[in-house]
This record gives structure tokens, C-alpha cells and sequence, in this order.
């Protein structure tokens, strides 16, 4: 069943907040020169003096707010951040961490979401005793108003330390350390006030995330938002109690340009793609030619980049050398177009990607643990879809299935594709090998068959032969 | 066919006896199907959900993996 359009919760901030403007404005600059948390921290302090912005500083000034609102407005401790400075210091100073991960910790029928971590010096840093992440399911796109983060924030001063993280790589907004006794009433506020979700943790489905997508972008092949939030939504058990062999995640690019980067950073990639032409308006073209108008939407900024040179920055770029232009018309052999999307970034008047959109799925990309990281690998070069996406859940559903059973325990998707081969991989979930899917000819020379795939089988017999081929 | 109540039963006596206190979510099905052998993924994880549901076998997490285990036995409590 395809879910919603639902109609989303506005929310009111003036109605949710729970510091007055007073409280949270408590501090002036000059406070902040003078401020120093409860610990010394030489090393760290040492760390803001480089030419980056620094998360160090960024705690004093949340640790120094905190110290200034009043103590009934706090469920954790005023030093939170203190000792988590404190603590961090003493770990650069031995070279050793002190964190404890992992436990029981969670929320009533969730086995994901938080994540356990408890501080292995809790006489020295009280304040960091429990120190739990929080995975909250960010919105489609990362679309939030004011209302929403300023909510988030004073939910998150109140019943954690205030230290977030936007955001996780799965996607999702981390709340980074609270006891155990404000996980339930945080999931509660999150839930009912905010209609807010966990993320996933552990052997889950974890967030889905998506590009931005037909919200702003032109060249989004599909609608990754309603992808996106279909998958999620029908996935919930699998988002919330875990029985895969390991995570799983799911990404969504509109177009190849890839910019949640779902080909290095997920187990099932979609990306957006084109079966027909590169849309070219040759007007256009000539206009780039001329420098009517500037190269790359207007991007290249900063110092003089000189006048565009199609042949140069263009035609010779392309990857699969299937351009030319003849000083008047732009042509393109789109059958060797791999879809790069650089000449549709650098002429985005004058190139568009084609009308008959879809997506290509590709499997099992991870970051190293087991043979180093590994890229996506395409699988089904074009998929047509639409709401309510049963081609796609169906596919999703045969991957699972002979995951769970093949997998073996913490191996990733590609771990497996990689131990079993590519073929079974295929097979098993009913796909048939086609050129497109092939990385380079094979270099081993023989050719094993399968009964299945001989006419006739093993069963044939010698003499139907012999009619034909004398001895 | 086994009934969610028969799965719960097999869950639990393999969550008493195994020889560690967390296992995976694959080891408790191939325990399970041990017994039952056409017990499908989905069926042990509904029982396995209202064991859990019901406060006798309890998540353990990594933050990158998640483990099973009875309540009560070996770490258990919050820390
Ligand atoms: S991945 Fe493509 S469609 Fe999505 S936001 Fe980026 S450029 Fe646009
Ligand atoms: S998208 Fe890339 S491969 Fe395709 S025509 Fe343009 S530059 Fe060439």
C-alpha cells in the first residue's frame, strides 16, 4: 500500500519551547574570553587555534550556556560537557579512549535507535556516567523549518547534554549523550509532540536518506522523497528490530551526480538515470561557445577562468569520448554516454538528462572493515518505477531474503556478493547477466555450464547427435 | 506448522542453554529450524519480537551490530 501524502505536523515552537529567549541568549563573548571548564585541557585547547572551526569551541560555549541556565531546567548534570572535555583531554594525553559502547539500552519494543556508551572513569567525570547516543530519522531531504530544530534543541538541553551531531553518515540527526532514565520521555516528546522517529542502529535497516531530489533539483530521474519515504515506511520492522546479518542501508540519487553518494555509502544504491538522449538545445550551446552564458550555472567564481573552450573543457572530457562538435551543432553517441553528468553540469542550459527516466540498483557498497571499501556495483542497469514502487520492493525483498539465509553473521551485502560471486548473486535473486553488468571480458577461458542452461540438459542423447555428426 | 506459542518455547530453551549469553538473530534461527524445519525467518521473528516485547529475551547492541539474549543471563543490566 502507498503511504500518505500525509499531512505533515506544522509545529508551533512558541508553544513547544521550554527556555525563554533570556535563557537561551545567557552569555556574552566577553564571558566566553574568560570562561574555562571544570578540567584543565591544554591539548585541547591547543586544537582551536587552527584555521578550521573547531567542535572544541563549540563545547565551551555550549558548556559555559549550560552553567548559566537555571538547575530545574536541566535533567542531566550542568558539568555534562565539562567532563566530556575532561575526559577527552585525558584520552589525547594517554592515546587511550575511555568509552564503553554498546548494551541493552533503548526504548520500549525498539531494538535500534540508541546506541549504549558509558564512560569507564565515572568517579573522575560523573557527568558523563551514561553517555547514550540518540538516532532520530531525519526528515526527507534534511527539510527543516526553525520550529522543528529549535524544538529539537531545547528537548535535547533539557533531557540530554545539548552536543548534536548533523548529521550521521546514515543521515540521521545524533543526539550525542544522556542517561537512561530520558530515553523514554525523549522518545515520547519526539514521537507525539514532534511526530518525529528513531533512526536505525545495530543488525537494522538503517535511515533511508535521499538527495534533495524534485524538491529543487532539474535533473532528479524519479522522486527520491516519495521513494524514500515509502521504503521507510514500509520497512518499518525492519527499520526498528533487527534481524539482518549486519546493517543494511538504502540511498537515493535523483541523477548520476550522486550527491548523498549512495554508490560509495550504501548496501542497495539507486541512482537516477536515462534511457533515451541527452536532451540538447543547440542554441544554448552556442551561447555557452560565445560566453553569453557563464560555464557551470555560474560556479566558477573567485579569479579570472578565462573564456570557455567547449573542445578543451568539454569534448575532450568526456569519458567515454562520445562528443564532437563541429563549431555549430553539439552531437552525442549516447549509446556510450555512462552517464558522468559532466557536460550536463558545465551547459546546464543547453544539456538536460533525457525524458525517459528511471533508476539504475546497484548493491554493496561499505566502508573497510573486511578487504577495504568498497564501491556499489550496478546490477539493474534500468528500472522504470512509480508509486507504489512493487518492482522495487519486490527486488528489495529477494536480496533480504537470500541475505538472511547466505549472510553469515556481521558480513555486509558486498562481503557476500564478494565470497559467492557476482553470478550466484544474480541467480539468486533472478536477474539475468547482461553485458552492461560485466566489468571488463573475463579472463579465465572456460566456461562452465549448467545443466539448465544446455538445450536438452545432460540427458541428451549420443545418437540424435550421431545423425548429425558421423563418426 | 508450529504456532508463534511453539516457536517462543524453542527460542527460550535454546536462549537457556546456549553457550553464550548473546547470539545473533541467524543462530537462533538455525536453532530453530533444528526442530522445525520449515519454520520460516519471518514466523521466528514475530516470536522472537513478543519475546522481547514481553521482557524475556532482551536487544543487546553494538551501535553496528545487535545480539539476542535472556534476560537474566549474563550482562543484563543497564552498564
Ligand atoms: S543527485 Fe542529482 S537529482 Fe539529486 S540533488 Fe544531486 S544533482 Fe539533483
Ligand atoms: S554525461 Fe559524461 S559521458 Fe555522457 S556525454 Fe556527457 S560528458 Fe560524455
Amino acid at each position: 500500500m502507498p503511504v500518505g501524502p500525509v499531512e505533515q505536523k506544522k509545529l508551533n515552537y512558541q508553544e513547544l519551547r521550554i527556555y525563554s529567549d533570556a535563557e537561551l541568549h545567557n552569555y556574552t563573548e566577553e564571558e566566553l574570553k574568560s570562561f574555562k571548564v571544570k578540567h584543565a585541557t591544554p591539548i585541547c585547547d591547543d586544537y582551536e587555534k587552527g584555521p578550521w572551526p573547531s567542535f572544541i569551541s563549540d563545547a565551551k560555549r555550549a558548556a559555559l550556556h549550560r552553567h548559566k541556565l537555571p538547575k530545574e531546567k536541566l535533567m542531566l548534570s550542568p558539568d555534562v560537557i565539562d567532563d566530556f572535555l575532561g575526559q577527552l583531554e585525558l584520552s589525547y594525553k594517554e592515546g587511550e579512549g575511555h568509552w564503553k559502547h554498546g548494551g541493552i539500552v533503548g526504548v520500549f519494543g525498539y531494538g535500534g535507535g540508541v546506541i549504549g556508551r558509558y564512560s569507564d572513569l565515572q568517579q573522575e567525570f560523573p557527568g558523563i556516567a551514561h553517555f547514550h547516543t540518540v538516532r532520530v530519522n531525519q526528515p526527507g531531504s534534511k527539510f527543516y523549518d526553525t520550529d522543528f530544530l529549535r524544538t529539537i534543541c531545547d528537548l535535547w538541553e533539557f533531557r540530554g547534554s545539548g552536543l548534536m551531531n548533523l548529521h550521521g553518515s546514515t543521515g540521521d540527526l545524533v543526539l550525542l549523550g544522556t542517561t537512561t532514565d530520558q530515553l523514554e520521555p525523549i522518545f515520547y516528546e519526539l514521537t507525539h509532540s514532534m511526530e518525529q522517529d528513531l533512526g536505525g542502529s545495530g543488525s537494522n535497516l538503517r535511515s533511508p536518506s535521499c538527495c534533495i531530489g524534485r524538491a529543487r533539483c532539474e535533473w532528479a530521474c524519479y522522486d527520491t522523497q516519495d521513494l524514500c519515504y515509502q521504503l521507510t515506511m514500509n520497512y518499518q520492522d525492519e527499520l526498528h528490530r533487527p534481524a539482518f546479518p549486519y546493517k543494511f542501508k538504502f540511498k537515493f540519487d535523483g541523477c548520476p551526480t550522486g550527491c548523498v553518494a549512495s554508490i560509495a555509502r550504501s548496501d542497495m544504491s539507486y541512482i537516477g538515470t536515462w534511457r533515451d538522449n541527452i536532451r540538447i538545445d543547440q542554441k544554448a550551446v552556442l551561447a555557452y561557445v560565445n560566453n553569453e552564458i557563464p560555464r557551470n550555472g555560474g560556479a566558477l567564481t573567485g579569479r579570472d577562468w578565462g573564456k570557455f573552450d567547449i573542445q578543451k573543457e568539454i569534448i575532450n572530457l568526456c569519458p567515454t569520448e562520445c562528443m564532437f562538435f563541429d563549431g555549430k551543432t553539439l552531437s552525442i553517441n549516447d549509446k556510450e554516454c555512462n552517464r558522468c553528468m559532466h557536460c550536463i553540469h558545465a551547459m546546464p542550459r543547453a544539456l538536460r538528462p533525457g525524458v525517459d527516466t528511471g533508476l539504475s540498483v546497484l548493491f554493496g557498497a561499505k566502508a573497510p572493515i573486511l578487504e577495504g571499501a568498497q564501491m556499489a556495483t550496478l546490477t539493474v542497469p534500468f528500472m522504470k518505477i512509480e508509486s507504489p514502487y512493487d518492482n522495487v520492493k519486490e527486488l528489495v525483498e529477494k536480496v533480504w531474503e537470500y541475505w538472511m539465509e547466505e549472510g553469515k553473521n556481521r558480513e555486509r551485502l558486498g562481503e557476500m556478493i564478494q565470497r559467492i560471486g557476482i553470478p550466484t548473486f544474480i541467480e539468486a535473486i533472478g536477474i539475468r547477466a547482461i553485458p552492461q553488468i560485466v566489468k571488463e571480458p573475463r579472463s579465465n577461458p572456460y566456461i562452465f555450464w549448467k545443466e539448465e542452461e544446455v538445450p536438452g540438459g545432460w540427458s541428451r542423447t549420443i545418437e540424435e547427435y550421431r545423425s548429425r555428426h558421423k563418426r | 506448522m508450529a504456532t508463534t506459542a511453539d516457536l517462543k518455547k524453542i527460542i527460550l530453551e535454546f536462549a537457556e542453554s546456549y553457550k553464550k549469553s548473546k547470539f545473533y538473530f541467524n543462530d537462533m534461527v538455525h536453532e530453530v529450524q533444528k526442530t522445525v524445519p520449515d519454520a520460516k525467518q519471518r514466523d521466528i521473528k514475530k516470536a522472537s519480537t513478543e519475546l522481547v516485547n514481553e521482557g524475556v529475551l532482551i536487544f543487546f547492541s553494538t551501535g553496528s551490530t545487535t545480539m539476542y539474549g535472556l534476560k537474566g543471563r549474563g550482562i543484563t543490566n543497564d552498564e
